[in-house]
């Protein structure tokens, strides 16, 4: 049996239970002081908002360039994928294939893999849960290495600066894609987890009533 | 690494029994990721429980935790200054050379102007402050068991460490150096210096002090009595 049919919460912070009333949207943690929700306040619109604001910032941040080589007098602007296309001319695969996976696959995977859980919670049924609550430990997991390329260029930053014959400066496409990162992480924590499992455990002739009204908005 | 048994779930059957207002739930647990509602299993019978429902892990008992943890946070907090202030590397080219640490990656792309700042602050909160803010809490968390004092304000510090631990991202910057490094390899030649090891060695001991100081323990011992919390 869930934790919200007996009208017992977790904490969202230490995991005590506590006794909540549905109404109750600000009752704390007798342990620890955090907030306690039966389920996260209106857990999937502002998944959806965050994600769709990152599928937005996507854009920019794989076009635009997200570093300037200035190198005598010319400036040269590199991109996400020129940076891993560059790796491979310099014969150098196992980087390029760590670098494509941080900043192309899991930003991607991350998008696309959130809209999927969202979506089948809100449909009920295409992916089963065990599915969903394997791909979302996985986002929640791999979400902060897409942060690798602006690691990089910060190091790069700092390490080339050979006066009028080599600098590098960050570009534009690195704050959006910052902001991708960052706001992706948001969903994946904005989103409740429990929410996947809710509608298998529902007795399909009375949806429950509490769940309906804390998380279906 | 033991399984939690399906018996120790509440069968439906049962539901009837079991709520009703203001009985204590001290016996029972809730999964995190899937709301089930179970039984606690015996404190310090298993070495890991884990939900029957989703697979998520819910507890993991780490042995003498206080103390393995003082002396990992204590070991990260004095490698935390050179990691943070000692050259990761130095790079000769065209007759120049620059030294980079990690602060000064930060200084520099702050340097920039403009909007860019934006990725210097989130540069330096992910890599500098927060890794830090992180050990000061565990550590003063840790004390305030240690020495039984305090307890309200560990509470706080140790929320606080809850909601922040995922934005320390001390590892990413890690393989960031290390790609760095390599396509530096084509223009210049880079060294690595002492802070490199440094920050690598501040890495593995603030993972292996994530995964030692298990948070269960740590909320039961902050509410408990000392005595009481057996861990």
């Amino acid at each position: 049996m869930r934790a919200i049919d007996a009208g017992v919460a977790l904490c969202d912070v230490c995991h005590a239970l506590e006794y909540v009333q549905t109404s109750d949207e600000h009752a704390l943690c007798k342990r620890c002081g955090g907030a306690v929700h039966l389920r996260k306040p209106n857990s999937l619109v502002r998944t959806w908002a965050l994600l769709l604001t990152s599928v937005l910032l996507y854009i920019p941040a794989n076009v635009l360039p997200i570093m300037m080589v200035h190198s005598l007098g010319q400036s040269q602007p590199s991109t996400i994928m020129a940076g891993v296309i560059d790796l491979i001319q310099y014969d150098m695969v196992p980087i390029a294939l760590v670098v494509f996976i941080a900043s192309i696959v899991v930003p991607s995977f991350k998008l696309i893999g959130l809209a999927l859980i969202v979506t089948s919670v809100q449909l009920k049924r295409p992916l089963t849960a065990k599915q969903c609550s394997r791909m979302y430990r996985f986002i929640e997991i791999i979400g902060r290495w897409s942060m690798l390329d602006i690691f990089v260029i910060t190091v790069l930053v700092a390490s080339v600066r050979f006066g009028n014959l080599a600098t590098i400066s960050a570009d534009f496409g690195a704050i959006a894609f910052c902001a991708v990162v960052i706001l992706t992480m948001l969903a994946a924590l904005t989103f409740d987890a429990r929410l996947i499992w809710d509608h298998l455990q529902e007795p399909e002739q009375a949806q429950n009533k509490i769940s309906a009204d804390a998380c279906a908005d | 690494m033991q399984k939690l048994l399906d018996t120790h779930c509440i069968a439906p059957a049962h539901t009837a029994a079991v709520p009703g207002l203001a009985e204590p739930l001290t016996h029972l647990m809730g999964c995190h990721a899937c709301d089930l509602l179970m039984e606690r299993p015996e404190p310090g019978v298993h070495a890991q429980v884990l939900c029957p429902c989703c697979g998520a892990s819910l507890y993991r008992y780490q042995p003498q935790m206080l103390r393995r943890s003082l002396a990992l946070v204590l070991t990260a907090l004095l490698l935390f200054v050179p990691a943070c202030f000692l050259p990761i590397m130095e790079v000769r080219a065209f007759g120049y050379q620059t030294l980079d640490t990690v602060w000064s990656g930060v200084v520099h792309l702050y340097a920039a102007g403009g909007a860019l700042q934006s990725i210097a602050i989130v540069v330096f909160l992910s890599s500098m402050l927060i890794p830090l803010l992180k050990l000061l809490s565990q550590f003063l968390v840790l004390l305030s068991i240690l020495f039984n004092c305090a307890r309200s304000y560990a509470l706080v510090l140790y929320r606080l460490y809850q909601h922040v631990r995922e934005w320390g991202m001390l590892e990413v910057y890690l393989i960031g150096i290390l790609v760095s490094l390599v396509k530096l390899l084509d223009i210049a030649e880079p060294k690595i210096g002492a802070g490199l090891i440094c920050f690598a060695a501040l890495l593995f001991v603030q993972v292996w002090l994530d995964a030692t100081m298990e948070p269960q323990q740590v909320w039961c011992a902050l509410t408990e009595d000392a005595s009481d919390a057996g861990y």
